[in-house]
């Protein structure tokens, strides 16, 4: 078994909120492996975009603390270690891509600025260098004239382009881990298309393992190697692809499928529902969190909290009754289908 | 750039010319004259009267009087622009900004800088060389109260509000901005508090309760409690100013200037503080700014490279419109202060009715903003290269 490129174990990140503490990320362990893809899933709100941010240290005080938690790279707890420290891992060994490629650009500055500044902060070339690797990122990620390019400012720049851009700041170091949160959620469907497939190419020649966050299951189902499923600041489900799209065993992850085609509508319904009972430390359900939600809800699941467990020949889950509802989930995901 | 600026003059002088138009109309609406008191006194003869009234044109129709009033103010009493060496410098100013914006197209910011720079240092260059040797007399008609051309009386009136109101802008520019970019980067933090409380007394106080306060407390007991004379509570300069050497008139200006300032740039600086605050605060939370931190960047470097070109844009535009302000005076501090600023000039020619003197006053001001409109556009296009001005 080869050693985690990045473990990430019981990570707590809560927000202080004028209603109480939002418990935005509650104790989440995953581990990624060098050259993985993982999938990270879950409705607005289930902490997936909260736990990219605390692995990168960018939950800003005093609204947003990292509890507990430990985040070990390369036999260092990122969580732990000074700021100075933890700026060379950030944009160097682990790259983030966001979401918004429209507004996650300086408009001041030339899309050439910012890339030559990520190089040199992470490389130890001159202005010369970090111009020529600048202009082999823009045309790795196929920005025709990227040479010519460098000196557009990201106006002058489709959103596709500028994602592609985002793309090549962040791959410019050669990083190890590449966080993308929703990096197509913005783009229309057809480029949506070219910038996967364009991440997905880039990050197998290199190697990098990719966290992939994302409510859009279609994108992980082509692009990931494993998936988890988050709700309400957990994990519930996790496992291949093939564990997650032919055997799920959460009723979450079995709704999110269930409602695959109608899959807005489905989101706000339950983006309200979890709005309507903000998790404060005092008013915390007990229990399984999705109890509320759930057909298959037992007493035991209003008074134990489920853990992630292995279940044989398939992925892990965090359901009391994984076993029992086996059939039904099965056959409820074959009539939705 | 250079046609867009021509072209923004000549829209300016457009605009000039109607708001002429509505004041002057207005004034002869109001009904007054600049006769009323006069003809409250009664030794003063009907026939004193009425050549006054045929003097100033008050017996011609609205229309005729405004023609007449245009005719004087834009015709100079002298005019020449120096010779062969003054065309000269403006054909080579001319030249170099049609040239530069024809050729020069680079949109990257050393370049726009120095193509800018450069085109500053030529016509700067040409005023200086115009300056030198032109000889315009500008006139703009004589004020009814009799003491000559009104554009003398405007010049030094703007003279001595310029030198207040850019040293109360420096003052509160220099502190409020930084003031304000500190207070967002610790947002609600002890520091961030105390400044929003200055921020709110400070605006919320009216300008005389600063004025006379400053006044009595480091004009006067200042002086009665330590016998230190440090500052002076009216006018600009001691009626000895023109025996005093050049270091001793340095001094005695700032003695005089020092109050009328903080009592403006107290008020100032306040609103310059919140606004930077607020302006940088939603930079801060953009979505480029966490690209930037995410990157690995410095927080020093984010906040002084990403954070602030973004947030200087409005604030440019504030200062712009600011300076504007200027020209018009302070008619508040001006009063309290002796301060013999154009607000002063301003109030005296409304009570006075002194039509030549109110217009002076309002195209004026009218010319500051249109002006500085001008200028604030062009700094919103060198900060912001989105904006281009084709």
């Amino acid at each position: 078994m080869t050693e985690p490129l990045l473990s990430v174990k019981d990570l707590r990140t809560y927000f202080s909120t004028e209603e109480g503490i939002v418990r935005a990320v509650d104790g989440i362990s995953f581990d990624l492996m060098p050259g993985e893809r993982l999938g990270v899933v879950g409705e607005s709100g289930s902490g997936k975009s909260v736990t990219a941010m605390s692995i990168m240290r960018l939950v800003e005080p005093p609204a947003g603390e990292i509890v507990t938690g430990t985040v070990t790279y390369h036999g260092r707890n990122l969580l732990a270690i000074t700021e100075d420290e933890m700026r060379a891992v950030r944009g160097g060994q682990i790259a983030m891509i966001f979401q918004d490629p429209m507004t996650s650009l300086n408009p001041v500055y030339t899309v050439g600025d910012q890339l030559i500044e990520t190089i040199m902060l992470h490389q130890d070339v001159n202005k010369r260098d970090a111009r020529n690797v600048a202009a082999q990122a823009l045309s790795d990620v196929q920005i025709p004239n990227a040479a010519d390019r460098l000196d557009d400012y990201p106006h002058q720049f489709s959103g596709g382009m500028r994602q592609r851009v985002m793309i090549a700041m962040g791959l410019s170091c050669n990083p190890e881990v590449l966080i993308a949160d929703e990096p197509t959620t913005a783009l229309d469907v057809t480029t949506q298309a070219q910038i996967m497939d364009l991440m997905l190419r880039l990050a197998a020649d290199r190697g990098t393992a990719v966290i992939l966050i994302t409510h859009d299951l279609g994108v992980v189902a082509g692009f990931c190697d494993n998936v988890q499923v988050m709700y309400a600041g957990g994990i519930v489900e996790r496992g291949s692809n093939d564990d997650i799209f032919y055997r799920p065993q959460h009723p979450y992850t079995w709704g999110l499928l269930g409602s695959m085609t109608r899959l807005d509508e489905e989101q706000q319904v339950r983006l309200h529902s979890i709005r309507g009972a903000p998790p404060s430390v005092i008013d915390l359900p007990d229990g399984c969190r999705f109890r509320p939600r759930c057909d298959f809800a037992t007493d035991r699941c209003a008074q134990e909290l489920p853990l992630l467990r292995k279940i044989e020949g398939r992925g892990e889950v965090a359901c009391h009754h994984a076993e029992e509802l086996d059939l039904e989930i099965t056959r409820a995901v074959g009539a939705a289908g | 750039m250079f046609a867009y600026v021509i072209r923004r003059l000549v829209y300016g002088a457009v605009t000039l010319l109607a708001l002429s138009m509505v004041v002057f109309w207005l004034l002869q609406k109001t009904g007054a004259s600049p006769l009323d008191r006069l003809k409250l006194n009664p030794r003063i003869q009907p026939d004193y009267l009425a050549s006054l009234t045929e003097r100033y044109g008050l017996d011609k129709s609205g229309p005729e009087q405004y023609w007449i009033w245009l005719k004087r103010f834009v015709t100079p009493r002298e005019a020449s622009i120096g010779g062969l060496p003054s065309i000269l410098a403006i054909s080579a100013g001319v030249a170099y900004s049609v040239l530069a914006s024809r050729f020069i197209k680079s949109r990257q910011f050393a370049v726009r800088i120095a193509k800018i720079g450069a085109g500053v240092l030529i016509w700067g260059f040409v005023l200086f060389t115009v300056w030198n040797r032109m000889n315009i007399v500008l006139d703009w008609g004589d004020s009814f109260r009799g003491d000559g051309p009104v554009f003398e009386d405007i010049t030094l009136a703007a003279g001595a509000s310029f030198r207040l109101g850019m040293t109360a802008l420096f003052l509160a520019v220099m502190i409020g901005i930084p003031l304000g970019i500190y207070q967002a980067t610790k947002q609600y933090s002890f520091f961030d508090q105390l400044g929003t409380t200055f921020s709110f007394v400070a605006f919320s106080t009216p300008i005389f309760i600063i004025g006379v306060f400053l006044q009595l407390g480091l004009g006067l007991y200042l002086e009665r409690w330590t016998g230190v004379k440090l500052f002076y509570v009216a006018g600009m300069t001691s009626s000895s100013y023109e025996s005093f050497t050049t270091l001793q008139r340095a001094g005695d200006i700032l003695q005089h200037l020092a109050l009328p300032a903080i009592s403006i740039a107290a008020i100032s600086l306040a609103g310059y503080s919140r606004f930077q605050r607020a302006s940088m605060l939603e930079v801060l939370h953009s979505d480029y700014l966490r690209t930037a931190k995410a990157k690995g960047l410095p927080r020093r470097r984010v906040i002084l490279k990403h954070a602030l070109r973004n947030a200087m844009i409005p604030i440019v535009t504030l200062i712009s419109l600011d300076i504007a302000s200027i020209i018009g005076g302070a008619i508040i501090t001006e009063s309290i202060f002796g301060w013999p600023g154009v607000g002063r000039l301003y109030i005296d020619a409304i009570n006075a009715v002194d039509y030549p003197a109110i217009m002076a006053v309002v195209m004026a001001i009218g010319a500051g903003i249109v002006v500085m409109n001008i200028v604030a556009d062009i700094l919103y296009g060198v900060l912001d290269p989105r904006v281009r001005y084709e």
